[in-house]
């Protein structure tokens, strides 16, 4: 039985059996909702509580994170119980030695799977477009990491973590939206429909000014039936990847913080870093985005000049989206056959540390 | 027991098929307990940088770790506890423990989870006598 790759995101969970040219069969939403216990309440609605197991790219809720791996490894992949297999985790970056123990002894304890292995996300999406040493920058729903990579081992030294993404991005969608239209009731779900469908970025600083000024509209019909228009809105959206003063951060933009990450590098690994760099993501996969990242990016000094590298041409479309993910069913393919994961007798005779010492 | 005999028995055992290149037990001041027969020669500021980064993690990163003239690129450890190198499919595992320092330099087709195995194994059981 092949291994299963699990990424679990701060808004989408991809899990599936480990083939590395496909996308993974699983692909579900992270947020869960809670419904009482008791239904003896005939207004069940009130009692919804949304659940996030996955806050900002950490597992925050242990149960509900459960909960939701027994329903992707038992009814979602088809795992028997009795019968598990071995089981590879994307961990993102600078995740706290505690919760990777918690997971391994999750994993082992609670669903007694057979071999464990956990890998950075930089690292795995990197093994996607077919490098070992490269620079990634992943932006996803909660958290945006940019890490540098060299021969599969992350440089922990010159890794940033932000806590910025697509979240914070809905947010400023969903305020200026509410600046033009005060009188509309727009659900955060609404919001982020509208965000995947319509944000993008300018082309550069100048476009942006213009559009500010003046940009054509789209109409927009929310499930409700009220039509909006959204005009600079969408390119605020975008904007703010490279301008974080938009939401009021004092921070500087991506590709700044990616040449800031290269240069505290010993300069002979600077060209193997700079020549693979890597976008991937659900928010990086925005309309306009790597072509705005490589313009912005010629702007630098050459000394330090990123260059955005091509995922080849056998992976699936929409890569970015997935890119970690696909990278664990490449590494999969290597590590559990070599015996170089964590086995249930390991487990058994050192405890949950041992995650520290065999999986990097 | 003499230090030779956890040279020889132990760090140097086979695991899983492999064993490490070689082993050491040093003394936090660079002193050597015990080594196997081909562990390289290394100086005492070398020793002095390693010790430097168990109390300040991070600061080989830049420069690098060197051992018997060889450098290795720091890859992540264990801050206080343990320096992982990377040399190309080899690398080395430092162990600290209350007294000495345990080396452990393995090269393919060893990985660096069996060589940090068996070193911090051996660490873990000296800290624990308060060694």
């Amino acid at each position: 039985m092949e291994a299963v790759v699990v990424d679990a995101g701060s808004k989408l969970l991809k899990a599936g059996f480990a083939v590395p040219d496909h996308p993974p069969s699983m692909i579900i939403p992270t947020q869960m909702k809670c419904l009482p216990a008791d239904e003896s309440s005939t207004d069940a609605s009130l009692h919804e509580i949304i659940v996030d197991p996955v806050i900002r790219g950490f597992i925050s809720d242990w149960d509900a994170m459960e909960d939701l791996l027994d329903h992707v490894l038992y009814n979602g992949l088809g795992w028997e119980i009795g019968n598990e297999g071995q089981i590879l985790f994307a961990d993102p970056l600078s995740t706290p030695k505690a919760a990777r123990e918690q997971l391994v002894q999750l994993m082992f304890e609670r669903f007694n799977i057979s071999g464990f292995y956990a890998s950075d996300q930089a690292v795995l999406s990197l093994y996607a477009i077919g490098r070992i040493s490269g620079c990634t920058v992943d932006i996803g729903h909660g958290k945006m990491d940019i890490a540098t990579v060299i021969e599969g081992a992350v440089q922990q030294i010159s890794s940033r973590r932000f806590e910025l993404g697509g979240l914070d991005l809905t947010n400023l969608l969903a305020q200026e939206l509410g600046k033009s239209y005060p009188l509309v009731n727009l659900s955060i779900s609404d919001v982020e429909q509208i965000k995947e469908q319509y944000a993008c970025c300018a082309e550069d600083d100048d476009a942006y000014e213009k559009l500010q000024l003046s940009c054509p509209e789209e109409q927009h019909t929310l499930p409700d039936g009220q039509v909006i228009k959204i005009g600079r809105e969408r390119y605020t959206v975008g904007e703010a990847l490279f301008q974080p003063s938009i939401l009021g951060l004092q921070a500087h933009g991506v590709v700044e913080q990616l040449v800031h990450c290269i240069s505290t590098v010993s300069s002979e690994n600077h060209r193997q870093l700079l020549e693979n760099t890597v976008l991937c993501g659900g928010t990086a996969s925005m309309s306009g985005f790597e072509d705005r990242f490589q313009k912005e990016a010629s702007l630098c000094s050459s000394a330090i000049r990123p260059c955005v590298v091509k995922p080849p041409e056998y992976m699936p479309e929409n890569l970015s989206k997935f890119s970690a993910w696909v990278g664990g069913a490449i590494i999969a393919k290597v590590v559990f056959p070599q015996n170089q994961h964590v086995t249930k007798a390991d487990y058994d005779e050192t405890g949950p540390s041992i995650v520290h010492r065999k999986c990097y | 027991m003499s230090w030779q005999l956890y040279i020889d028995d132990h760090l140097m055992a086979d695991i899983e098929g492999n064993h490490l290149t070689s082993a050491a037990i040093v003394g936090h001041d660079g002193s050597v307990w015990a080594q196997s027969a081909n562990f390289p020669q290394f100086k005492p500021d070398e020793i002095t940088g390693i010790m430097n980064d168990f109390e300040n993690p991070g600061s080989l990163a830049p420069t690098g770790l060197y051992l018997g003239g060889t450098k290795y690129m720091v890859i992540q450890g264990e801050a206080g506890a343990v320096i992982r190198g990377k040399k190309g499919p080899g690398g080395v595992t430092l162990k600290k423990t209350n007294q000495a320092l345990i080396i452990g330099i393995y090269d393919e087709p060893m990985t660096p989870g069996q060589c940090n195995m068996v070193v911090e194994k051996i660490g873990d059981y000296l800290v624990d006598q308060g060694l």
